[in-house]
């Protein structure tokens, strides 16, 4: 690391951060814009599948069997919403980090556009002629190559902005953004080739997809969201993460072990023993990446207060619950992986309540409580009614508690509580998207010079 | 540390004052490297956290080493029962499977010299068995050529072929010949059942010692197509 | 870690460590996997699949059951399944080995289906199933025509012929019957 000689003077330290921050506007719109769409989206199938029975209007339609919309809800609120909000995040927290100007950014909106034309085909296909038979490889083969290519211009950003960063800059948030950002595209390819190009036999197949499922889910989904909760921790709290020497230990853990629990999601299954206790030990392992991140992260919010400034800031307020989710997920998930708790456990709702836990009540939150400080930075509008952060924070947060309980607990207790869980999650979803697009749309438009945004 | 970017709630109208102080990226960046050069958490001396650390990483590795052992079943690919007994689960099959990969073994040694290792045979001189009704259908008709030989003139394909086939079979163990025959069946495009060991002892049975076959013969008991 | 190659492949490593262990190794073993006789010189098991139930998967595919229903049946040891009749025996590799995807399922709204062509009796039985009445309404009955959903479809005729051709009710060598 060259001398740290860069806390500058304000006005500098402000033309540079508009500098790095205007570029950005146009993709950011396509890519946080489509992103809101989608999981709006994705909410309103996911309170369809949640009706014991649809509505006459539209329950004799084959369009509307269970499986095809919590397939097209699934699809869409992974690569539609979680995708291109990371594309976009991912690359404004890199950007900033590394005082990185990005220069061919129409090489993101492009990418971008692509992914959502891609998504939009494979999400029609699968409510139209039906989903196949793994979750998340649900589409048309032919739409995996430009889902890779397009990934490729618009998820490789971070990558190029840690790469080619000016000053140096070197902190945890970088390696995990960068790491999750090469990973997705390395695991999506290898499920490809192991379901579609060169299938695998019988049950392997079954195997690869654990394993697509785990990575996309812990790796790219997840390491993102940690890489984005290393970031606000220290910097809304204004203090070092708590042991941070202890940070790379807790990267490169958490990479090495995510992997490998893939097939705890198979103990019981017609799938050879030994690997079945991979998936086992693998799950505990990743106990000590839990134990450090946790460490590090909630270490530093348990000191001074932390919590309590945590609340009050809409950023951490999301961030700080998201990280607390998604650690509390991974330790759940080494809990389940004890064979005989497995056996009570398998078939149920309770990997849905894991996976809710995992993707909306950790990852999403991290990314709403980021959208929350990115946003008017890169749009240079505000946010514009405090009413509708508190409508989103409090839908959001009851419904995803809701969700959870009606998954975690008795089955009996799943149809009405999920139903009005999910009601509630869209209602959280309409007020943020709304008020995300007010504030994208209120900056000054892309392409005007304009010196300050306050 | 006084730029703009440090309050983060100026977007929360709700309050009137600015949210809590937050760190500039450059500041964030700068005292987390000075902790990660220094190795040490700053101004607490020694801590106890990187042993424990460490005891809890070899204490989880050594209890998955063990686990691993205890529970893999030597990681035979025939395991998929904890509780089935021992014994059973690494004797692996204990009944005959038709192994086309022996197979291609085995007819590389005793067949592919005359027929070639791509099955294409020596117009005029010895048969093709790609895509060949003689191979395929009724399993008895190529059992019964690989047992006792045929000789004799037959026409494939357009070509005329006066065969001496010699009875390669005699020396062969009934489960070699069986699977010989579910290589031949199942590679260069052929798509034919597998054949087991107990259908070749059936037909070795049945047909006893013997000379070769006259085409006439093979096809009279075992019409091609079928 | 401050050097970006190292990061990049580092990550790259660990991601793809895990497909090469689990994945490419699972797949070393099964290779070769065939079927295999139930009994000395008895036919190979699993059973070739009929054409209509090889169009029915498709049908089973196409309309996302496998969201509500298994296909496996885990050992004693490992929860209820035999316990609660599900099959006779534990699910094994062998008996996925002619299926061109395998659709395991991972969770139980609707019954395991592992051996369901066991349990059904007779055609009308299993178009009743199919047409699963939630409420007092048909929730498949776009699959049947007639004034009460009686008359099934071609599709439909397919997906029964697949559900009934479901069966793990045969020794295999790694399960064998007791």
């Amino acid at each position: 690391m060259t001398q740290e000689q860069r806390s500058g003077r304000p006005d500098e330290d402000r033309s540079r951060l508009s500098r790095i921050d205007a570029p950005l506007r146009a993709p950011f719109l396509l890519l946080f814009g489509s992103a809101a769409l989608w999981l709006m989206l994705s909410s309103a199938l996911s309170l369809l599948t949640t009706l014991k029975a649809l509505p006459a209007g539209i329950g004799s339609y084959e369009w509307f069997a269970h499986g095809r919309l919590e397939a097209a809800a699934r699809n869409a609120f992974v690569y539609g919403w979680a995708g291109n909000a990371l594309f976009a995040i991912n690359l404004w927290l890199l950007a900033q980090l590394g005082r990185f100007e990005i220069r061919n950014g129409w090489m993101a909106s492009v990418g971008g556009l692509f992914w959502n034309l891609a998504l939009t085909w494979c999400t029609g296909s699968v409510i139209v002629s039906g989903p196949g038979a793994y979750a998340l490889l649900d589409f048309p083969v032919g739409a995996g190559p430009v889902l890779a290519a397009s990934f490729a211009l618009a998820g490789l950003w971070p990558v190029v902005a840690y790469a080619k960063r000016p000053t140096g800059h070197n902190f945890a948030a970088q390696w995990f953004v960068v790491g999750a950002s090469v990973t997705f595209l390395l695991a999506f390819l290898l499920a490809q080739a192991a379901v579609f190009w060169a299938p695998a036999s019988g049950v392997v197949q079954a195997v690869a997809h654990s394993w697509y499922v785990r990575t996309v889910h812990l790796l790219w989904l997840g390491g993102s969201a940690l890489g984005l909760g290393y970031y606000f921790v220290s910097k809304v709290l204004a203090r070092p993460l708590h042991a941070y020497y202890l940070a790379s230990v807790a990267f490169w853990t958490y990479f090495l072990f995510a992997g490998w629990t893939a097939p705890a999601s198979l103990i019981g299954s017609p799938v050879p023993l030994w690997i079945q206790s991979i998936g086992v030990v693998g799950s505990m392992m990743l106990l000590v990446p839990v134990l450090l991140i946790g460490l590090n992260l909630l270490g530093a919010l348990s000191r001074d207060g932390g919590w309590f400034r945590a609340w009050n800031s809409t950023s951490l307020r999301f961030i700080s619950i998201g990280i607390v989710s998604l650690l509390a997920s991974l330790a759940i998930a080494a809990w389940a992986s004890d064979r005989s708790v497995n056996a009570g456990l398998r078939f149920t709702s309770f990997a849905e309540g894991q996976n809710l836990l995992l993707l909306y009540a950790g990852v999403t939150f991290c990314v709403f409580g980021a959208a929350y400080a990115a946003l008017p930075r890169v749009s240079g509008g505000r946010w514009p009614s405090a009413a509708a952060i508190h409508v989103h924070f409090w839908a959001s947060t009851l419904g995803a508690a809701g969700a959870a309980f009606a998954a975690f607990a008795h089955p009996s207790a799943h149809g009405f509580i999920s139903a009005v869980s999910a009601a509630l999650l869209l209602i959280g979803h309409l007020a943020f998207a709304s008020t995300a697009f007010a504030a994208l749309l209120s900056g000054v438009p892309a392409g005007e010079s304009q010196p300050a945004h306050d | 540390m006084n730029d703009r970017n440090r309050h983060y709630d100026r977007n929360r109208p709700r309050q009137g004052s600015p949210g809590p102080e937050g760190f500039s990226d450059g500041r964030l960046v700068e005292v987390h490297s000075q902790i990660a050069r220094d190795k040490q958490e700053p101004a607490q001396g020694f801590s106890m956290t990187p042993i424990l650390v460490v005891f809890l990483f070899c204490a989880l590795g050594f209890w998955a080493g063990l686990y691993l052992t205890r529970n893999s079943r030597g990681f035979s690919a025939s395991a998929f029962d904890l509780n089935a007994p021992v014994a059973f689960a690494s004797a692996g099959p204990v009944v005959f499977e038709p192994d086309a990969a022996k197979g291609q073994t085995l007819y590389l040694a005793n067949c592919a010299a005359c027929h070639q290792p791509t099955g294409a045979g020596v117009p005029g001189a010895f048969p093709p068995l790609v895509k060949s009704l003689w191979v395929a259908g009724d399993e008895k008709r190529i059992i019964k050529i690989i047992i006792a030989g045929m000789a004799g003139e037959v026409e494939i394909d357009g070509v005329k072929y006066n065969g001496n086939m010699p009875n390669v079979g005699v020396a062969l163990k009934d489960a070699q010949i069986a699977h010989i025959a579910t290589y031949v069946r199942s590679a260069w495009g052929n798509a034919a059942e597998p054949v087991m060991d107990a259908s070749v002892a059936a037909v070795r049975k049945e047909i006893g010692a013997r000379g070769q076959y006259s085409p006439k013969e093979v096809l009279d008991a075992h019409p091609l197509g079928n | 870690m401050k050097n970006f190659r190292y990061l990049v492949l580092g990550a790259l490593a660990a991601t793809a460590l895990p497909f090469v262990g689990i994945v490419v190794g699972a797949q070393a073993q099964f290779n070769s996997l065939g079927r295999a006789p139930a009994e000395e010189g008895g036919p190979l098991m699993p059973p070739l699949e009929p054409g209509q139930a090889i169009q029915g998967r498709q049908v089973y595919l196409s309309l996302g059951c496998v969201s509500c229903h298994t296909q496996q049946v885990r050992p004693a040891g490992q929860g209820g399944d035999i316990a609660g009749a599900l099959g006779a025996r534990p699910s094994v590799a062998r008996d996925y080995v002619l299926q061109p995807v395998v659709l395991l399922g991972d969770r139980r709204i609707g019954p395991d289906l592992a051996n369901y062509g066991v349990r059904a009796k007779a055609d009308a039985d299993v178009h009743l199933a199919i047409l699963h009445k939630v409420g007092g309404r048909d929730q498949f009955g776009f699959l049947y025509s007639g004034a009460n959903h009686e008359i099934p479809s071609e599709r439909a005729v397919m997906l029964a012929a697949y559900l009934r051709s479901l069966r793990q009710d045969y020794s295999s060598p790694e399960a064998p019957l007791k």
